[in-house]
């Protein structure tokens, strides 16, 4: 279970996060809505510290850490709970795409390398990346990187994985690729946090939507009842916006 | 004045034994100044406090000045700074005994790390903030970040600029002769001078020289070829 508690980020006088809590159930896949500017993103950071809250509470499992006295260690312990995919992918660049899966595990997790190497195929496989064990990311497509970000996360079998727009900086026609793979890991029962503006994927897979707006939760809800019958006027002017098919008006 | 071709041979001859002087010097002021650029770069980098601002007039004042006249400062300022400590101390330490070479050594090394510091930084600059994140992400280190993901990418950056300041150093080695140490190019000024066949004789230095600077540049690009493996090319 994660846990965020009374979550508060500001840039300067610019409050980005106001005191955000969420709670994600084991095996639950949440998918944050919003405009952009909304902190989804820096939301998600956080979580992996990879932004520094100005306070609040991060829980992850039963790992508790202070934000406004968070130690380097404690940090450390907590992002070996939770594992990111990037919208930019951050593939390392230098590695191959077995060495970019194999890294977390050798290094990190202290895993002998034929072990890592072994575990590193198994998840490329499941991708769909067999065959592409020893291509380096720039001789990738922006999907296939993509897909080994995410065994990339998949690997480390963090308690939560989390999913920064992990489509958007995709053409078109790889979005979907990455989508069936996404829902393909949901269905296995791992946590996931998703921001995302797929909408047509957060009906289908998610358990729990949170639509979040000027660094507040505005409404959460189950995808069924936030889509088609939400509470609050600021969610449905966006989604008013981002579903022009439903309106039919000329 | 009449050209002896025979000549250039044999001082070619004669200045193969000051060829592992100069490398010496080359390899002792390339390796210290990487050190020294790195840790530079880093402070500059990380905005240590005070490391930082030590680091930013160390570049501005190294590159500010000329190479010989920082041979030419450590060759009479450090033997009093020397000889004052040793003295507090009580080492008994004379800086009489240091050899001359280290004074070469010394100075090329802080005059190598300014230049090497900015090209490092540049190197280190160059690799996207999103390789760090992603190294954090799957739980890496500070450390194991640096050396593993960026450290790599930064060298690979590096490398050309670097080769460079290998060029720079190997032909500014020839300044130390002001200090009595004799490289290749100062060998020749000894033969030429006892044979009184001058251009034969710095014609002789100028193709060992180059013959060094072709080899610098061959190592150059095997490495670059295979620490680049990964890229395909910027603009290319």
């Amino acid at each position: 279970m994660i846990q965020l508690t009374d979550i508060s980020k500001s840039y300067g006088k610019n409050a980005v996060l106001k005191s955000i809590d969420l709670t994600v159930n084991k095996g639950e896949v949440v998918v944050i809505l919003g405009p952009s500017g909304s902190g989804k993103t820096t939301l998600l950071r956080c979580v992996n510290y990879l932004e520094k809250p100005n306070g609040g509470e991060i829980a992850i499992g039963d790992y508790r850490v202070q934000c406004k006295r968070a130690t380097k260690k404690e940090i450390h312990e907590l992002r070996q709970r939770s594992a990111m995919v990037f919208q930019q992918y951050n593939l390392f660049k230098h590695k191959t795409a077995i060495e970019n899966v194999m890294e977390g595990l050798v290094v990190v997790k202290k895993l002998p390398k034929a072990e890592a190497r072994q575990k590193s195929i198994a998840l490329l496989e499941k991708v769909g990346l067999a065959d592409k064990l020893d291509a380096y990311p720039s001789q990738l497509s922006g999907g296939q990187q993509q897909r080994v970000g995410i065994a990339r996360a998949l690997a480390l079998e963090p308690e939560v994985i989390l999913f920064d727009e992990p489509t958007s900086a995709l053409d078109p026609e790889l979005v979907g690729e990455v989508l069936s793979v996404i829902r393909k890991i949901a269905k296995e029962g791992i946590t996931m946090i998703v921001v995302t503006h797929e909408m047509g994927f957060a009906r289908d897979v998610a358990n729990h939507v949170v639509f979040m707006d000027e660094g507040v939760i505005v409404e959460q809800a189950p995808p069924s009842e936030l889509f088609h019958n939400p509470r609050e006027e600021r969610t449905k002017q966006f989604l008013k916006r981002i579903t022009p098919e439903l309106n039919y008006s000329i | 004045m009449k050209i002896d071709p025979s000549f250039i041979w044999t001082a070619f001859v004669n200045l193969l034994s000051a060829i592992p002087t100069t490398l010496l010097i080359t390899a002792v002021s390339v390796t210290a100044g990487f050190l020294i650029g790195l840790a530079a770069a880093f402070a500059r980098i990380y905005k240590v406090p005070l490391l930082s601002q030590i680091a930013t007039a160390y570049v501005t004042f190294i590159r500010g000045t000329p190479m010989l006249t920082h041979l030419l400062l450590i060759y009479f300022g450090l033997p009093v700074l020397v000889d004052a400590l040793s003295a507090q101390m009580g080492w008994g330490f004379k800086s009489s005994s240091i050899p001359m070479i280290w004074f070469a050594f010394i100075s090329f090394s802080i005059t190598a790390g300014a230049y090497m510091s900015e090209v490092i930084r540049s190197g280190l600059l160059a690799v996207n903030r999103g390789q760090l994140e992603a190294a954090y992400s799957i739980g890496m280190t500070t450390w194991q970040a640096l050396r593993r993901i960026v450290f790599p990418q930064a060298l690979a950056v590096s490398l050309p600029n670097l080769s460079n300041s290998v060029i720079g150093m190997l032909h500014g080695s020839t300044l130390a002769f002001t200090v009595s140490v004799v490289d290749i190019n100062a060998q020749a000024q000894i033969v030429a001078s006892t044979n009184w066949k001058f251009f034969e004789s710095y014609l002789a230095a100028a193709a060992i020289f180059w013959g060094l600077t072709l080899l610098i540049e061959r190592l150059t690009a095997i490495i670059e070829k295979r620490i680049n493996l990964y890229n395909r090319g910027g603009v290319a």
